[in-house]
């Protein structure tokens, strides 16, 4: 038990040093990047829940990040505008205004209700079929985005959100989803589903129902995505459709993959690490149009430098860089052995 | 034939072989016993090269294949017939004969002899030739992983449990094949639970414990040796 | 009745299409136990080559050649890239491996040529129209539905009746035992990698040939097409690849033909939810592949 509160203080600790850090520089960037790094912890977090735990890769994570967006997005654009945002928008929710904060959580929640009205038929799946059939899932979620003007305004952009997301309210949210994703991996279904990843037939025989614990995992990350997806939604005040497709789904996979997705402290880990080099690349890239030092915009060289960071990972430490160990794991048993010796 | 000296291998953190010494001579059949989970099959699959061994050496034919791939020792002249039996269920009989002489696919008169052999020796095989592999007996199937093993034309085979699963008659006359194998002169390596029939075959016989070689000698030898259950029921 | 013609022909070279795509993907998977999601790309580096050698002036079928020998060979750069490197560690690593490929190589062409389509070389045959029993349909649906036969059968006689088929068919089942009877494995991988680019490239000269351009993520919608088929059809058998394809081809060109004007941009939705339907019923997929198969 000390060693989850250990963890959990580390872990919060980074993000609470982060916010301080911050908010003294007062640099309007680097709140941007730490907001930023926040929903991907949200996000991240989410996709280790289930990821993590069973073991199988989920390729829809973004989609429901999507709904909860626009789930939040619809129902908090004030009033004035929404004729213009939405113009087609159901009557039963054109009147409808609601507050942001309730609006991030009903986000959270629709997108856990669609995960679960659709995904059940997927827990039943071997894992590559369930893989694909994830990714599947996730093109669907963007066809329907890009097509359900009414609810989404279509492929265009969706503007007038209101900017509802400070750090602070960021800084909360990953600091709770910290605890939940901790929590759930600790939790009797957490060490059940850990152990259908590791065996299927025993886990079966001491009574797991697999495609039900899978379920609620996956469940219960779309949940995250949803909330991380209205956060997001709030922050940028406007988004598309785009916004929620391949590229997106590779940055987080990269953090998840590159930290580790076996532990809550990798999922941290991993979404600090990649940000940082993200955005140095990002800055380099700008630096490099800016002085146009080739005759051409040069662009994607991010995302090239991430693919290979996360091939080379994969490589030479398959579990990622904090493979097995959560932080509390790792100092307690470093005081013990110094107790010992 | 086959030499194993100071053999070590496992899986991660567990190691089944531990240490072991063992020699099968030109036209031998030794015999390698054990109880349950004494490290048999691995040894058995660290000898074939599906499994790498962590230290020690193997030699085959007097060329040093410790390091030799599954695919090598197949080319140098060993078959190996696995505990699981692993017919390829949707190959036809006659699809897994020709697998089996995939090495020498190129030589087609020689391979056609020798498939007419495999039949000869083996009727109930060319009854069934066309049928899928998964659609045989136990027993046949046996049968048809062993004629699969001759096919590649080898010096020396290993065969791990032939008589597992089989009724007293089958088991019978796979001894015999066996037997009548040597004669041909094979080299075999034979793993066997059923210590008895293995032994009445047998021209030497090493048993196994946790890994670790705990008896050699000659089948006689071993046959007499009182210690014999409480080796096994020790491992 | 000439519209159900019409339906038949459009279904048949979808399916043509579909199968190949699928099977493309079956054969690695089917030894392997692996997916690649950088199979979509094979289809990009063709349509790239296309456009590369398109000011060449050479007769369009040598363009094709080497635009589909380009794909054989990205196939197999693919197992050195993505796959060898890892292929020992775990399943999920080679997704993603697979996964940080595709990525690499569209912003690869995203950097290196462009973000925006680019025309390819299409031969004249591919604009000219035939009338088959009242019924006017492009050439190349059924030069598709040609080629499609043509390489289906080239390829189960293949798997039956070479020995390499039946080495792969056996190393699809139990790799291991392959490899004790003397099967080289590497060679083995590399030919299904080989054959999968194969596939690719001639199903990629059609599927160019509907859509005249090359885009960095063209690569997207043939790996979903492959990915749903297999996955109906059964993942690790060819003949369910094949069955997958048209079954998928079936519902899509129906879908085309029965939905109402305002939900056809949603098709890919009730595609998708018929086939969480199919999975709810056999989440195996229709096929039967070999008994267990195990992972290298």
């Amino acid at each position: 038990m000390k060693r989850h509160f250990l963890t959990l203080g580390i872990l919060i600790g980074l993000v609470a040093l982060l916010v301080v850090s911050v908010e003294i520089a007062d640099v309007r960037l680097l709140t941007r990047i730490a907001i930023n790094l926040c929903i991907m912890l949200v996000l991240v977090l989410g996709l280790q829940v289930f990821m993590g735990n069973s073991g199988i890769l989920s390729f829809a994570h973004i989609g429901f990040m999507g709904v909860g967006a626009y789930t939040s997005s619809m129902l908090t654009i004030p009033l004035q505008m929404r004729g213009m945002a939405l113009p087609d928008l159901y009557p039963v929710f054109a009147e409808l205004l609601v507050s942001p904060y309730l609006a991030i959580l009903l986000g959270g929640l629709v997108a856990a209700g669609v995960a679960a009205a659709v995904s059940f038929p997927l827990m039943r799946l071997s894992d590559a079929a369930a893989v694909i059939t994830s990714f599947a899932l996730l093109v669907v979620l963007h066809t329907i985005m890009q097509h359900w003007s009414e609810v989404t305004n279509g492929p265009r952009t969706l503007f007038g959100i209101p900017k509802a997301t400070t750090l602070f309210l960021a800084a909360a949210v990953a600091a709770v989803a910290i605890v939940a994703a901790l929590a759930f991996k600790e939790s009797r279904f957490g060490i059940l589903l850990r152990a259908t990843r590791d065996d299927e037939v025993a886990a079966a025989a001491l009574g797991a129902n697999i495609p039900k614990i899978r379920w609620i995992a996956f469940i219960i990350s779309a949940l995250f995505a949803g909330i991380g997806g209205a956060l997001w939604g709030h922050f940028v005040t406007s988004f598309a459709p785009k916004a929620f497709y391949l590229k997106e789904t590779f940055v987080v996979l990269g953090m998840l993959v590159i930290g580790g997705p076996r532990t809550v402290t990798g999922a941290v880990l991993g979404v600090f690490i990649v940000t940082v080099v993200f955005e140095s690349l990002r800055a380099l890239e700008g630096a490099i149009n800016q002085a146009q030092i080739f005759s051409e915009q040069v662009v994607g060289v991010t995302e090239i430098a991430l693919s290979l960071a996360m091939i080379a990972v994969l490589v030479f430490r398959p579990g990622g860089l904090l493979a097995t160990r959560e932080a509390g794991d790792m100092i307690l048993r470093r005081s013990e052995n110094k107790g010992t010796k | 034939m086959i030499g194993v000296s100071d053999l070590s291998a496992g899986y991660g953190a567990i190691r089944a072989v531990r240490g072991v010494t063992l020699e099968l001579g030109e036209g031998e059949l030794v015999t390698v016993l054990g109880a349950n989970g004494a490290g048999k099959s691995s040894l058995m699959l660290t000898i074939a090269g599906a499994l790498k061994p962590t230290s020690g050496r193997v030699s085959f034919d007097g060329r040093d294949v410790t390091s030799a791939s599954p695919e090598r020792m197949v080319r140098l002249g060993l078959s190996m017939v696995p505990e699981t039996r692993d017919v390829f269920p949707d190959l036809t009989v006659a699809e897994n004969l020709r697998l089996g002489a995939y090495i020498r696919r190129k030589e087609v008169d020689a391979v056609q002899a020798d498939l007419e052999k495999m039949y000869e020796m083996f009727p109930r095989l060319k009854e069934r030739q066309h049928q899928a592999g998964g659609t045989l007996s136990g027993g046949e199937q046996q049968m048809l992983v062993i004629a699969r093993a001759m096919m590649s034309a080898p010096k020396a085979l290993l065969l791990d449990e032939p008589s597992l699963g089989l009724s007293p008659t089958l088991v019978d006359q796979i001894f015999q094949m066996i037997v009548e194998l040597k004669d041909q002169g094979l080299s075999i390596l034979l793993v066997e639970q059923n210590a008895t029939k293995a032994l009445q075959i047998a021209d030497r016989a090493y048993v196994l414990r946790l890994g670790e070689i705990a008896a050699e000698g000659s089948a006689s030898e071993i046959a007499a040796s009182s210690n014999l259950h409480s080796l096994y029921l020790g491992g | 009745m000439t519209g159900f013609i019409q339906f038949i022909i459009d279904f048949l070279s979808l399916g043509g299409a579909y199968a190949l795509m699928a099977l493309g993907l079956v054969i690695v998977y089917g030894i392997l136990k692996l997916v690649n999601f950088a199979y979509g790309e094979l289809i990009m580096v063709a349509g790239y080559t296309l456009f590369l050698v398109g000011g060449t002036g050479m007769p369009w079928i040598i363009m094709a050649i080497v635009a589909i020998a380009m794909s054989v060979l990205m196939g197999i750069a693919t197992d050195y890239v993505a796959f060898r490197p890892v292929r020992a560690k775990s399943v999920t690593a080679v997704l993603i491996t697979s996964f940080a490929f595709s990525t690499l190589l569209q912003n690869g062409a995203l950097l290196f040529i462009s973000p925006r389509p680019r025309n390819i070389p299409l031969p004249e045959i591919f604009t000219k129209t035939v009338e088959i029993a009242g019924v006017v349909t492009p050439v190349r649906n059924l030069l598709t539905i040609a080629t499609a036969v043509i390489s289906l059968s080239l390829f189960t006689w293949l798997m039956r009746r070479s020995v390499i088929g039946i080495a792969m068919r056996a190393a699809a089942t139990n790799f291991t035992m392959a490899r004790m009877l003397g099967v080289p494995a590497n060679l083995i991988i590399t030919s299904a990698f080989a054959i999968s680019g194969l596939l690719a490239g001639i199903v990629s000269m059609f599927w160019l040939g509907r859509i005249g351009a090359v885009v960095p993520g063209i690569g997207l919608e043939p790996l979903l097409i492959a990915f749903i088929a297999t996955v109906i059809g059964g993942m690790r058998s060819l003949l369910g690849a094949v069955v997958g394809g048209f079954l998928l081809a079936f519902i899509d060109t129906g879908l085309n033909y029965t939905l109402p004007q305002d939900l056809l941009k949603f098709r890919d939705a009730f595609t998708f939810s018929l086939v969480i339907l199919i999975l709810l019923w056999r989440p195996e997929g229709l096929m039967k592949g070999p008994a267990s198969g195990q992972r290298t």
